[in-house]
């Protein structure tokens, strides 16, 4: 005995309630079925239907604006996020270019270390010492020749010192 | 009514916001939706009201619909705009008793609007404690089997069966 709705009302009803009982029930409700079949209800009207579905149609529309509002702010903030990003990127290294350009520290710390501690350089400090006095040396004894101290060959004096004036020079260049 | 997969078609496609499928579905289910909330309301204008805010619950909720049956998805949200609708019109009472002006009369008035004639059927299931009544015309307007009633009742079946049985033998005896 299946109703409207597809179910075995007497075998569901007999799950709950006494045999008699169960088909008293199952028979009750077939009974009301076909009351509700006997009085229907009012349908709804055609216009209503109409604008039922115009109701639709406008909210549809809305959230499909909507929705592609929301992917817009989405797509606008995601490119806002990489302008900044980048700009700021940028100015860090812009930042780092020009710092490095202007710092006499940076511009030191540029030469290798060693350069500063190599002791080299008070090598060449000893040499040049011993230049220097060669040079004294010679600026005395050509002094002495202009005064005529040398006594005679004052040219082939000359001349010898002149020489070794440039030998020195040539050492001097040669480090 | 609509074959299963014919049905499962629609929805599908009012998923994907398609306006000619949420047609079809109105035209499908007014009808039976319209009838469930007359029934309840006694009252063609709150039913057309009820019936649109129906279906513009159902676009906004479709994509909650996961499957099962569908019937019993939307008659659960046809039961709770009904019960909303009810709270609403309790506060709109308590509202109108305090102020004790004129427009509680209308407001009976416009209860059964112009040339508006109840049924007999109607009329004695008015009678019937507010439940029950909503239980058989829950029933018969669905036509969901009483395991998804009871579902959608929040409540054991054999509750649903018992208080079925005690209201359709009440109804019969009044329709007599």
């Amino acid at each position: 005995m299946n109703d409207q709705n597809h179910e075995n009302l007497k075998d569901l009803f007999e799950r709950f309630f006494k045999p008699e009982q169960a088909e008293e029930a199952a028979n009750d409700v077939h009974k009301a079925d076909q009351i509700f079949r006997e009085h229907p209800a009012p349908g709804p009207s055609d216009k209503l239907i109409l604008d039922i579905k115009a109701e639709i149609a406008e909210a549809l529309s809305c959230r499909k604006a909507r929705l592609l509002r929301k992917s817009l702010y989405y797509k606008a903030a995601a490119v806002a996020a990489a302008v900044i990003v980048l700009a700021a990127i940028s100015i860090r290294l812009f930042e780092k270019e020009t710092t490095e350009s202007k710092s006499p520290a940076t511009t030191a710390s540029m030469m290798p270390k060693t350069i500063w501690e190599d002791d080299t350089v008070t090598t060449y400090g000893g040499t040049s010492a011993i230049i220097a006095a060669e040079i004294e040396e010679i600026e005395g004894e050509i002094l002495a020749l202009q005064l005529g101290e040398n006594g005679g060959n004052e040219h082939i004096n000359m001349m010898e010192l002149e020489t070794k004036l440039t030998e020195i020079n040539g050492d001097f260049w040669k480090g | 009514m609509a074959k299963s997969d014919d049905l499962a078609q629609i929805i599908t496609n009012c998923k994907n916001d398609n306006a000619e499928s949420f047609s079809q579905l109105v035209d499908i289910y007014a009808r039976r939706c319209y009838g469930y909330f007359y029934r309840l309301t006694g009252n063609s204008v709150i039913s057309d009201d009820l019936l649109s805010e129906l279906f513009v619950k159902l676009v906004e909720k479709i994509g909650s619909y996961k499957g099962g049956s569908f019937e019993g998805w939307l008659f659960k949200i046809a039961s709770n705009i009904f019960h909303d609708h009810l709270r609403s019109k309790q506060q709109e009472k308590k509202l109108l008793q305090t102020q004790e002006n004129l427009f509680a009369a209308q407001l009976t008035k416009t209860k059964h609007s112009e040339g508006e004639q109840i049924d007999k059927l109607q009329m004695q299931i008015g009678r019937l404690d507010a439940d029950t009544k909503e239980l058989i015309i829950l029933r018969f307007y669905s036509q969901l089997s009483f395991k998804e009633i009871a579902a959608i009742r929040s409540e054991p079946i054999g509750t649903t069966l018992s208080k079925l049985h005690r209201g359709l033998k009440q109804l019969r005896e009044l329709m007599e």
